[in-house]
């Protein structure tokens, strides 16, 4: 457990209040989506390869897995390969929220290390994504302030999240970072739902349902992709 | 009028979205994180270099604002947060049109390359659909439109000429062979085979009317084409008309039903196959209570059963096959016309990307009827051409006929050395036929 600092546990205290938040809004956002009405295609299964089964919409749904199934992943092995360490930081930095107070797992060196780096890739990716945002003149056109916000405070986030880690190991004494670090997940924790990061609530949805249709038509298939 | 009061037009479309919305569209609505990777899997992006506007999540975000302005919580309480804004003037339909109708062909290679399984082509084509209600359209799907309504087929063909299209070619097919048998049935009850045809067939290409004909007779088919609801296309899937689909498609259901037929056969047509056998039964809300399958796969049966016969050797120049968009994409339909084509030509050269992968001939999505936009279009068309060059090709064969269009505009205009057929035109050509 973390020292007897004053502002620490009011904080941790925020972010767990933040959490129920979130998940508040993440389940009337669902029922919101689950009152339009459902689909379902009504001719009969596609040619020869048209399935019913559920094989195709969970294949549809682990596409996040297999860039070799789609052209735009295949192409852009570089750009799939920073999508990968960007969200392994998202995960790293989740799961450093929520288990900063395991002071013995956050002082092994190994694990420290392993967040430190991921997370400090994360970073250096999400830098990168803000600066091809700001120059392809296709991605300025698309990008909302939402977008630009989005990105830039994730940077910061996972900037902080290095310097939490580092502080946990030993490596910076000042427990702000930790604060800092905390504080800024309780504000995305609120702010997400209402933004576009919460993309990830709705790809198992949007997944699931697009192979659901092509499955069904035998346009998509497990063998083929 | 109010400045700050949308158009009656603008109004009545807001007012027209939530008949669009379920649950996967508004996924598709909510899920995009404007990554930009469908850029590079557009054919109008990718021959648009210097303009951004032809990416398809721009495309697709002409919807995404207006549903966020009306539906989404955000976009609501802070629309310039995510850009939720909402269509104030008839100029801004207009713009809203050449977007929908004249940089997309609805061809779902996007949506096949985004990462969030966003159907970007089906939020395009909703766009279509709520502009077209209100009478925002081009020049071209109006009138297509209104001929489908008033004469059940898209090209405006009379009934009266219709027949006797059908019973000129008929009097040949039975002077050719001298045989009765030959001769093409109307309305013919408990037929085995319903034959659908595209109204381009019988307006300028009566040659695959005669072509199927032929193939039908060689294998003693007992088969019928129908006076009535025998087209088999449907232009709302191309104006994004649902009422207009649904009624098209009923055409052929209830012709299907009153023939007493025991299998619909839908002539080589991409998009005519994917409102028939795919969108149709959605569009009427109707559950598939009767058969269907391409032309292709009939012809294919054929020939493994041995009711026709076929010597490949007839059709000995290098060809290669165009999947259409439709086809491939939407009915999961791209191994049965290899499968075809390997049994009646010898130099079959595959192209690349091909399948699912496949380019658009830019013909689609009812661009062949929209002048206004033929050179984007042809600008377009560059991938298509470049693909083609490079198999050597002298025949390109494909399995719809705007795609036979849009193909044989693109040849003409960037010069290529071949020519475009359908695999309809390949089995007549390959076929062994008693006596001749």
């Amino acid at each position: 457990m973390h020292g007897d600092n004053g502002i620490l546990p009011i904080v941790e205290v925020i972010h767990w209040i933040a959490l129920g938040v979130m998940g508040t809004v993440y389940t009337l956002r669902l029922i919101w989506l689950f009152k339009f009405p459902g689909t379902r295609d009504r001719q009969l299964p596609g040619e020869e390869r048209g399935s019913t089964s559920i094989a195709v919409p969970l294949f549809s749904m682990g596409n996040v897995a297999m860039p070799w199934i789609m052209e735009s992943t295949r192409k852009n092995l570089l750009f799939y390969a920073s999508f990968v360490l960007f969200h392994l930081g998202v995960a790293l930095g989740i799961i450093l929220a929520f288990t900063n107070t395991f002071t013995a797992l956050h002082q092994n060196t190994w694990v420290a290390s392993l967040f430190m780096i991921l997370m400090g890739m994360a970073f250096l990716v999400s830098i990168g994504r803000v600066v091809r945002r700001l120059v392809s003149p296709v991605l300025r056109l698309i990008s909302t302030p939402d977008d630009y916000f989005s990105l830039l405070t994730l940077t910061v986030w996972f900037g902080l999240g290095v310097a939490a880690e580092a502080h946990l190991v030993g490596m910076l004494r000042s427990e702000i970072w930790l604060v800092a670090y905390l504080v800024a997940t309780s504000f995305f924790l609120i702010y997400v739902p209402f933004s576009k990061i919460s993309h990830y609530l709705y790809y198992p949805f949007t997944r699931y349902w697009l192979g659901r249709t092509l499955g069904h038509r035998g346009s998509m298939s497990v063998s083929r992709g | 009028m109010s400045s700050s009061m949308p158009s009656h037009k603008a109004q009545k479309m807001m007012e027209l979205l939530p008949q669009k919305l379920n649950r996967q569209v508004v996924g598709s609505l909510l899920a995009c994180v404007h990554c930009g990777m469908c850029h590079e899997s557009c054919h109008y992006a990718l021959t648009h270099p210097d303009d951004p506007r032809m990416t398809p999540s721009y495309k697709a975000d002409q919807l995404r604002k207006i549903f966020k302005a009306r539906h989404d919580w955000t976009g609501r309480v802070f629309p310039w947060w995510v850009k939720a804004t909402t269509p104030m003037t008839d100029e801004d339909l207009e713009k809203l049109k050449d977007i929908a109708f004249g940089t997309c062909t609805n061809c779902r290679r996007c949506t096949f390359n985004c990462p969030m399984g966003v159907d970007t082509a089906t939020l395009n084509r909703i766009m279509r659909g709520l502009l077209t209600r209100v009478g925002v359209m081009p020049e071209g799907v109006r009138v297509v439109s209104k001929d489908t309504w008033e004469l059940g087929n898209q090209m405006g063909v009379l009934k009266e000429d219709y027949i006797d299209t059908i019973e000129w070619l008929s009097e040949e097919l039975v002077d050719e062979f001298d045989d009765e048998r030959a001769a093409i049935p109307i309305d013919k009850e408990d037929a085995d085979i319903i034959y659908a045809i595209n109204p381009r067939e019988v307006k300028y290409d009566p040659r695959t009317i005669t072509n199927a004909a032929t193939i039908f007779y060689a294998a003693g088919a007992n088969w019928t084409m129908a006076s009535w609801g025998w087209d088999q296309t449907n232009f709302g899937l191309f104006s994004g008309d649902d009422e207009l689909g649904a009624a098209t498609w009923k055409h052929l259901q209830e012709t299907f039903k009153n023939l007493g037929g025991k299998r619909l056969v839908i002539s080589e047509c991409g998009h005519g196959l994917r409102s028939t056998r795919c969108e149709g039964p959605n569009w009427a809300k109707t559950d598939q209570d009767f058969i269907m399958e391409s032309a292709v796969i009939t012809m294919a049966r054929y020939i493994k059963e041995g009711k026709i016969k076929v010597d490949k050797n007839r059709n000995s120049q290098p060809v290669t096959f165009h999947d259409s968009c439709n086809n491939a994409r939407s009915c999961g339909f791209y191994e049965e016309p290899r499968e075809l084509l390997e049994m009646v030509t010898t130099d079959f050269r595959e192209m690349y990307p091909n399948r699912t992968e496949n380019y658009c001939c830019t013909g689609g999505g009812g661009a062949m009827s929209m002048a206004e936009y033929t050179p984007r279009r042809l600008k377009s068309a560059k991938i298509k051409a470049d693909q083609i060059r490079e198999t050597g090709a002298r025949v390109v064969v494909t399995s719809c006929h705007n795609c036979v269009d849009g193909l044989s505009d693109l040849i003409k205009h960037y010069k290529l050395d071949c020519e475009v057929k359908q695999l309809v035109d390949l089995v007549a050509e390959a076929l062994i036929l008693p006596g001749k």
